[in-house]
């Protein structure tokens, strides 16, 4: 009886400072985000005032956050699409063929990486300038100089796909990378026989490799979703500023502007709020509509 | 053995992060002692007080601060300023600030993107300076009032609940206009337009030139611009009555006119302006002047600076006019932007924080100011000014009237912004995703939400 309640008593030693650490980073911030977002407060000072759920009221009629929304789900949608697919045929054909300068491959695709993301903002605010940019002048080799411009960067109809691309450039070496992980550990001797059976390539890639890495496949879709989520924030802040006229708005950079610039603490709360449910809800969709039996090998 | 050892480990390990706890709560309570102590001491004078200054550093760099306070130090035996000076202000003092530690005075300007001065004018967090103004200036015989340049302190932005208190001293100001190249309207024989419709005629023929008219660098730089128009349209009073959002003011024909303005100026505006409108690309919508791409640019006396080691065509010469006028005779307005110093309520030497103020607005002080290009509006100030400089303040010398003041403030209002719906959709405009209606219905639209926040 002695042993056993000491033994319970190091356990709880062992797991106290995890458990505290957790708590205090990570469950009292979060609790505290929903407690902020019912108070109309301006932020700076300890002045607020309770308003119960009025910011989430006058959030859901508010034009600018749906727009804020829809561009944000749209580059969810988007990167995490193209950047998966490229991600993975890239990391096909880099651990399956035999490529002349595979590891200088790879190091060149996960470069973007490396780089900060206010680097890679002014590398493609260079590319997307509508008179110097490189993408202007490649366009204008089929279409003559004397055409106008297209404003990658001004014109609002195209500027959350010019974002886009930015980031799936930027996304591509990572997934990549972890998708080469898992492909490395595919026993080559399944190839082999599927060789010998008369598979090819394409049937091979569908049938062994990609539902060998279905794991890895799931975990990356949840890191997609956080990911773009934080991503674009940065992206927008450091290409567009929101602009033109709000176009680029995002989650997190409409949330900003009402904290801060608006004066609007509480409210801004509201969206975190809104947001921290979102990528959990779609997170958990993602999981569940992804199940499926686990394969070994 | 190994269990007591193990155990002593876990010991040691909690023990070190309660230790880790008990620290920080050590350190917070002698900083509040420390804050305890400063107001006693603010009591007694014989003692030393300590008047905490927060300052945004800005171009005009951080030293000046430091030649000012030890100025203010001399003249004041027994007052140590601490300061903080920081490019990024608002984070560095809104922690403390969170936890009731307010510095006793700060210079920071509103309309920067982090809003804190604004949100302190929102929740009536300032202390009133009105007093300062009849306030003598230290080791002068002349009050604060009667130095400053009249109108400074009758505004929308020092008087912000429009009671006829000053909560917010003005400080370093900047006529702002329409910055153009001097040398290329020489070299094509053009003369600089005084009314709007010689603007386009102007624009027309720059047009045939392959030279566009306009060219901003982001659109928040429409509201001096703005400011400035709708005093031409409608005059003082109509301005303020925009301001304050009064009932039915955007449906009026005077703010018709504005808008049909911008909205003409959109069209004459140079093609690529909204893809490069944002903070990091601003420049190049700058540069189009100094390359003779476009004519006309709204911007304050800072870009010169900011623009001076840009590469530029051949001849390049800044010039600098007020807005064109409306109709021929009519005023021409330059609207005033200026930086405002205040202190928050809850400071805990508010009196030793006005002293300080008066003591910037000296002889001494104001010429350490100016030797680094901040000027303050002080009467007979832009006449000890050189080059550049000389051009663009003495642009209310020839003839240009001056406008001052900004939107009201309200309390805050979630989702709506007064700045992004007016100056922002310009983008939009230019673009021609927006037609002038739509504009003009959403600025009603905000107008009447903000109407009835007003303080």
């Amino acid at each position: 009886m002695e042993i056993k309640k000491g033994q319970g008593r190091f356990i709880f030693f062992c797991l106290a400072p995890a458990v505290i650490l957790f708590i205090v980073f990570l469950i009292i911030p979060t609790i505290n985000v929903f407690r902020m977002s019912t108070y109309k407060w301006g932020g700076y000072t300890d002045d607020k005032t309770f308003v119960g759920l009025q910011n989430f009221e006058k959030l859901f009629h508010s034009d600018k956050f749906y727009q804020a929304f829809q561009n944000s789900l749209l580059l969810i949608i988007l990167v995490t699409i193209i950047t998966f697919a490229f991600a993975l045929v890239f990391a096909s054909v880099l651990s399956r063929e035999n490529l002349k300068g595979q590891n200088l491959l790879r190091v060149i695709f996960y470069i973007p990486n490396i780089l900060s993301v206010v680097v890679i903002s002014a590398i493609f605010s260079a590319i997307y300038d509508p008179n110097s940019g490189l993408l202007n002048a490649i366009l204008n080799l089929f279409r003559g100089a004397a055409s106008d411009p297209t404003l990658w960067l001004g014109d609002q109809k195209i500027v959350i796909f010019s974002l886009a691309g930015a980031m799936i450039w930027q996304a591509i070496g990572y997934y990549m990378v972890m998708y080469m992980a898992s492909m490395a550990n595919i026993p080559e001797s399944l190839y082999e026989s599927a060789d010998l059976e008369g598979a090819g390539r394409m049937h091979q890639f569908f049938t062994i490799t990609i539902p060998l890495i279905w794991t890895n496949i799931r975990t990356t879709l949840t890191f997609f979703v956080i990911s773009t989520i934080n991503m674009s924030f940065l992206f927008v802040v450091a290409m567009t500023g929101g602009g033109p006229d709000g176009s680029t708005e995002v989650f997190l950079s409409y949330m900003y502007k009402e904290a801060y610039t608006n004066s609007s603490y509480g409210y801004g709360m509201a969206i975190g709020v809104i947001v921290f449910l979102f990528s959990f809800a779609l997170a958990a969709i993602l999981n569940a509509v992804t199940s499926r039996e686990h394969l070994e090998y | 053995m190994r269990k007591v050892l193990s155990l002593a480990l876990t010991a040691a390990l909690s023990l070190s992060l309660a230790a880790c706890g008990g620290n920080t709560e050590s350190n917070s309570s002698s900083t509040s002692t420390d804050a305890t102590n400063t107001s006693k001491n603010s009591n007694s004078t014989a003692e030393t007080r300590t008047l905490k200054l927060a300052a945004l550093e800005t171009a005009y760099g951080s030293d000046v601060w430091k030649e000012v306070i030890s100025g203010f130090e001399k003249a004041n035996p027994g007052v140590k300023v601490e300061t903080t000076i920081d490019k990024s202000l608002e984070d560095v003092i809104g922690p403390g600030m969170k936890s009731g530690d307010f510095p006793d005075v700060i210079h920071l300007a509103v309309g920067q993107p982090k809003g804190l001065t604004e949100t302190f004018i929102k929740d009536n967090n300032l202390s009133d300076l009105t007093d300062v103004l009849s306030m003598t200036v230290p080791g002068e015989s002349v009050t604060v009032k009667e130095k400053l340049i009249p109108g400074f302190t009758d505004t929308t932005i020092t008087n912000p609940y429009g009671d006829g208190k000053t909560f917010l001293m003005p400080m370093f100001y900047s006529p702002t206009g329409l910055f153009y190249n001097a040398g290329l309207l020489e070299e094509k024989g053009w003369s600089v337009p005084t009314t709007w419709d010689e603007m386009w005629a102007l624009g027309d023929k720059a047009k045939a030139d392959g030279i566009a008219l306009f060219s901003y660098p982001t659109t928040g730089y429409f509201d001096s611009f703005f400011y400035a128009l709708l005093n031409e349209v409608g005059g003082p009073e109509f301005f303020t009555k925009a301001m304050n959002y009064t009932e039915g003011i955007w449906q009026s024909p005077e703010a018709t006119q504005a808008f049909d303005i911008i909205n003409k100026l959109a069209t004459y505006t140079e093609k690529t302006v909204p893809a490069n409108g944002n903070k990091d690309n601003f420049t190049k919508n700058q540069q189009l002047i100094l390359d003779n791409k476009a004519i006309f640019m709204p911007n304050g006396t800072w870009v010169v600076g900011e623009m001076g080691k840009a590469p530029r065509a051949e001849g390049f010469k800044w010039g600098f006019t007020a807005l064109p006028a409306v109709k021929t005779g009519g005023d021409r307005f330059s609207y005033t932007f200026f930086e405002q110093i205040w202190v928050p309520a809850k400071a805990k030497n508010a009196d030793l924080a006005k002293q300080f103020i008066t003591y910037l607005y000296s002889d001494e002080a104001a010429g350490i100011f100016a030797k680094v290009g901040a000027v303050q509006p002080i009467k007979g100030m832009a006449s000890k000014l050189e080059g550049d400089n000389k051009l663009f303040y003495s642009i209310y010398d020839g003839g240009a009237k001056a406008a001052m003041g900004a939107f009201a403030t309200t309390e805050p209002v979630e989702g709506v912004s007064i700045s992004d719906t007016v100056f922002g959709t310009v983008d939009s405009l230019v673009t021609k995703a927006k037609t002038q209606a739509q504009w003009v219905e959403a600025i009603t639209k905000a107008s009447d939400q903000l109407r009835g926040a007003l303080k």
